[in-house]
């Protein structure tokens, strides 16, 4: 008996999948189980195909499988596209009334069941989807009462009258797998529990994350798989006197973030693909005009427009070096869905005690994919909220020059500054994407320039020092073999323990939600004998990163004057460099 | 602060560099004043500065300020609105800087019409990168870039502004002070996205469009007793009249709801609480 049972509903986009999934999802996670969910967008063959996947266990599920045991086909391309997951004892639902004759493979159990017009039985075709759930519940032993409590969330609003045919419509199916088929016991374990949990996206874990970390503004321009931490901003963070825009373009939305950053509220955009391009044109602003802010990547696959419903992890280098010039910057790369609200709450403290723009990674495939939790997984309790050096009508005035003016930029000896907002009496400064003096004037000054930069710099090195930057931890840790992963791998390399203990093969697995600043993995790498880095791109983004770290140290010069080398000053320095220590790290 | 705030509070410590004679002087004063005339002092007030020459007022006025990325000043000073309705908003930049690279953020700000002040300093040049043709210079204007002039019909912000739903469209010009001086004012006053195109003469690349071109040419609405800027009809006449350069309001929507009234957007967005918000696990909740 498999303990987990993986279900499937796909046809064209526009039936109705989606919601449909959602609806049966829901009721699962009513009755106490635990439920993963995965969207297929487009496929390998053109056209609209869209499916909705649930694997769901009593057990916490956190992955996908190759393996779907019953799936709703609406069409025949859903039947074809899933071939290679369909196994022996799978079973398929389909309406066989419909001019498609469905090709149901030899060893599969096709279930024909009548949606459509059991669906205008219970008073409209459009509930045909409602049907093949309740055909569903009965194939699987799922008490078909599950349905009501999601299917009255779904259709509430839409007044009793349409709520009760669909409850209707989910009976009729059931009643006819019933009577016209003996389905016996496919052997599904539909175990329920008293236990609450609460399903929800990553997209929507970070928006929520957001409104519990005080974001009061967010500025974005729509793009998948971004979009939806928009949609689900809009309509709450009004609740708690934020406001979300959307702007003309990434340009714009980043600027207005900016804006708003700098009049003290938190703020936060995000996009995804080609608007991470965009938004590199301002980062060197946000960054050196040392503003709080939180930048959002929900990465997709690239380059140019790419696959824009596909999952890549491919944005990492972006996020560590994008924009002209140097400037340090943290990216922060949340590796799950409950990881997606907590480093979202941290993002804004991270920027407003650093007053430095963050970067916050994640990815398409944690953005639709919906996973249980206990709904103490989000302790609103638990939440701080550390604004950092930001000062008042008196604080401002233990930062005032002789002449009574801000130092915004002042060269603190930890490398952070004061922050003055609109309003402050006495604060008023000027910031620039120029390069400034203390009061945030422009300069080209040699010696200032060196200041700032350094002040800058010394922020990350105050970061490293005052902040936990730990990485996540699975498997046996004495285990020879060393996997490290980082952003949303994490909850199918923790499944893919359970089959590598089964093989056989010992692996510890550390799975690393900073990328800058990060953890230093030298020792973890020298105990291992192997070392592996897993990541959804191509050419190993992250896997540079960590071989960088671990290579052997050089010594440096660097020069930021503005002013180019000379041969005199250069051999110089050699000679300096020679006499001194490699830096451990 | 109050009422015992004058204009020179809004001056800052630099001198400017701009070049002498450079109309971006007077524009300039004509701003601190209008500032200082209407209640606001430096603390209150954000200044959002462009690129360019002109984009160096952020750094001459006294007030908090950014001076950010060519063509992107209006978002910027939109999202400070935005997020803090108490504060003076005031975007001054070039031509360049508001007609070509921030084009397409000037048709969707004046559309959205936040309550804010919009100061285009338009010489009618890039002044800054040493005298190409800007989105403003006359067809036949002969530049570094342009030997035989553009070849193209300059941009006409004003109607640029109307067709995209302006709801305060004004023209001034940097040397008539206090006409200048009053123009601002009417805009910071204004209900709305209050935009002022300045002819601010650029006396070193420019040769054409200069202080005597101004100064003989341009006709004042005021004396024009029959323009009523809340006249829409009126105001489209005078701002695609070709034929004449004009100053003063052309128009004003006497029903504009600016931004902030029209989204219910009235809080300070700085303050929030020390954890997450009271009530924050009724969205938790929400995904039962
Ligand atoms: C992205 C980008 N491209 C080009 C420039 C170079 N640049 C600086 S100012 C400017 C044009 C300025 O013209 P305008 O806005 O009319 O201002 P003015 O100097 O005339 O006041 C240009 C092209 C830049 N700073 N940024
Ligand atoms: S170059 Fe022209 S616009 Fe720039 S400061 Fe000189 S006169 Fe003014
Ligand atoms: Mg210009």
């Amino acid at each position: 008996m498999a303990a987990d049972l993986n279900w499937a509903i796909g046809g064209e986009a526009g039936d109705g999948i989606d919601s449909t999934g959602k609806i049966f999802a829901q009721a699962l996670s009513r009755a106490g189980r635990h439920v993963f969910t995965s969207k297929d967008f487009a496929s390998r063959i053109r056209g609209g195909y869209t499916a909705y996947k649930i694997r769901t266990s009593v057990d916490e599920v956190q992955s996908v499988v190759d393996r779907l045991d019953i799936l709703v086909a609406l069409t025949q391309r859903t039947i074809d596209e899933n071939l290679d997951e369909l196994h022996d004892g799978s079973a398929i639902i389909y309406d066989g009334e419909r001019s498609w004759d469905a090709e149901i493979p030899e060893e599969m159990k096709g279930i024909d069941v009548p949606l459509k017009s059991l669906a205008e039985d219970a008073g409209g075709a459009i509930m045909r989807n409602i049907v093949a759930l309740g055909a569903a519940c009965e194939i699987t032993g799922f008490d078909v009462e599950y349905l009501d409590e999601s299917l009255e969330k779904r259709f509430g609003g839409k007044g009793t009258q349409i709520v009760e045919n669909n409850k209707e419509a989910a009976r009729l199916g059931q009643e006819y797998v019933q009577e016209h088929y003996d389905v016996g016991d496919l052997g599904y374990d539909m175990e329920t529990t008293d236990n609450d949990y609460v399903l929800l996206n990553g997209n929507e874990a970070i928006g929520m994350g957001a409104i519990a970390a005080g974001c009061r503004f967010y500025a974005g321009y729509p793009i998948t798989p971004a979009t939806s931490i928009m949609e689900y901003l809009t309509g709450r963070i009004e609740e708690y006197g934020g406001h979300v825009v959307q702007a003309e373009d990434e340009l714009s939305a980043i600027n207005m973030t900016l804006g708003a950053a700098r009049s003290g509220a938190r703020s936060m955009t995000a996009t995804s693909g080609a608007g991470i391009d965009l938004m590199t044109e301002t980062f060197g602003l946000v960054a050196t005009s040392e503003t709080p802010m939180v930048i959002c990547d929900v990465m997709r696959s690239g380059p140019s427009t790419g696959m824009p419903t596909k999952q890549e992890q491919g944005d990492l280098n972006m996020a560590l070096y994008g924009g002209h010039g140097e400037i340090p910057r943290f990216v922060v790369a949340p590796t799950s869905i409950t990881e997606c609200f907590w480093k979202t709450i941290e993002a804004f403290n991270l920027a407003e005690k650093y007053n430095t723009p963050v970067f916050l990674v994640s990815d398409l495939a944690m953005s639709v994919t919906e996973q249980t939790f206990p709904p103490e997984a989000f302790d609103m309790d638990a939440v701080e909220i550390d604004r950092g050096k930001l000062v008042d009508d008196e604080e401002v005035q233990e930062w005032l020059d002789s002449q009574g003016r801000f130092r915004a930029h002042a060269a603190t000896e930890d490398g952070v500054s004061p922050r003055s907002i609109p309003g402050t009496t006495d604060g008023a400064h000027m910031s620039t994407g120029l390069e400034h003096d203390e009061l945030g004037r422009r300069t080209e000054e040699q010696e200032i320039r060196v200041q700032q930069v350094d002040k800058r710099n010394r922020k990350v090195e105050t970061a490293k020092n005052e902040e936990e930057w730990e990485y996540r931890e699975f498997g046996n840790p004495d285990a020879e073999n060393l996997v490290i992963s980082w952003g949303s791998n994490e909850g199918a390399l923790v499944e893919a323990l359970e089959y590598l203990e089964d093989e056989g093969v010992d692996v510890r697995v550390i799975s690393v939600p900073y990328i800058f600043p990060r953890p230093d993995l030298t020792d973890e790498i020298e105990a291992a004998e192997e070392t592996i880095v897993v990541e959804c791109n191509a050419t190993g983004q992250f896997a540079d990163v960590i071989e960088h770290d671990v290579l052997t140290r050089v010594k440096r010069i660097n020069k930021y004057t503005g002013v180019r080398f000379k041969a005199d000053e250069l051999a110089e320095e050699i000679t300096t460099k020679l006499t001194e220590e490699v830096p451990a790290q | 602060m109050s009422s015992d705030v004058r204009f020179t509070d809004f001056k800052s410590d630099k001198q400017p560099t701009w070049c002498p004679g450079c109309g971006d002087f007077g524009t300039m004063n004509g701003m601190m004043k209008a500032l200082a005339e209407t209640g606001n002092d430096p603390d209150n007030t954000f200044v959002v500065a462009g690129i360019g020459c002109s984009g160096k007022i952020g750094t001459y006025m006294h007030s908090y300020a950014l001076h950010g990325v060519h063509g992107r000043a209006l978002p910027v000073g939109q999202g400070v609105k935005m997020a803090r309705p108490d504060i003076e908003v005031m975007v001054a930049g070039g031509d360049g800087d508001g007609y070509s690279i921030g084009a397409g953020h000037f048709v969707h700000a004046v559309r959205r019409n936040v309550d804010m002040t919009y100061v285009v300093m338009d010489n009618r040049i890039y002044g800054l990168t040493k005298g190409q043709a800007s989105p403003t210079s006359r067809s036949d204007f002969e530049t570094s870039t342009t030997p035989e002039g553009p070849k193209q019909p300059p941009v006409n912000p004003l109607a640029l502004a109307l067709a995209s739903g302006a709801s305060f469209v004004a023209q001034s010009f940097a040397s008539d002070a206090l006409r200048h001086q009053e123009i601002v004012q009417k805009a910071i006053e204004h209900d709305g996205f209050g935009f002022v195109n300045v002819f601010s003469p650029c006396v070193t690349f420019n040769d054409v469009d200069t202080y005597d071109y101004f100064r003989d040419s341009l006709v004042d609405l005021q004396e024009d007793e029959d323009h009523d800027p809340n006249d829409y009809e009126a105001a489209k006449e005078v701002i695609l009249d070709s034929e004449k350069e004009y100053q003063g309001v052309m128009y004003q929507n006497e029903n504009s709801v600016p931004y902030n009234e029209q989204h219910g957007v009235t809080e300070d967005m700085s303050e929030i609480p020390d954890g997450a918000p009271e009530d924050a696990m009724d969205l938790v909740r929400e995904f039962y």
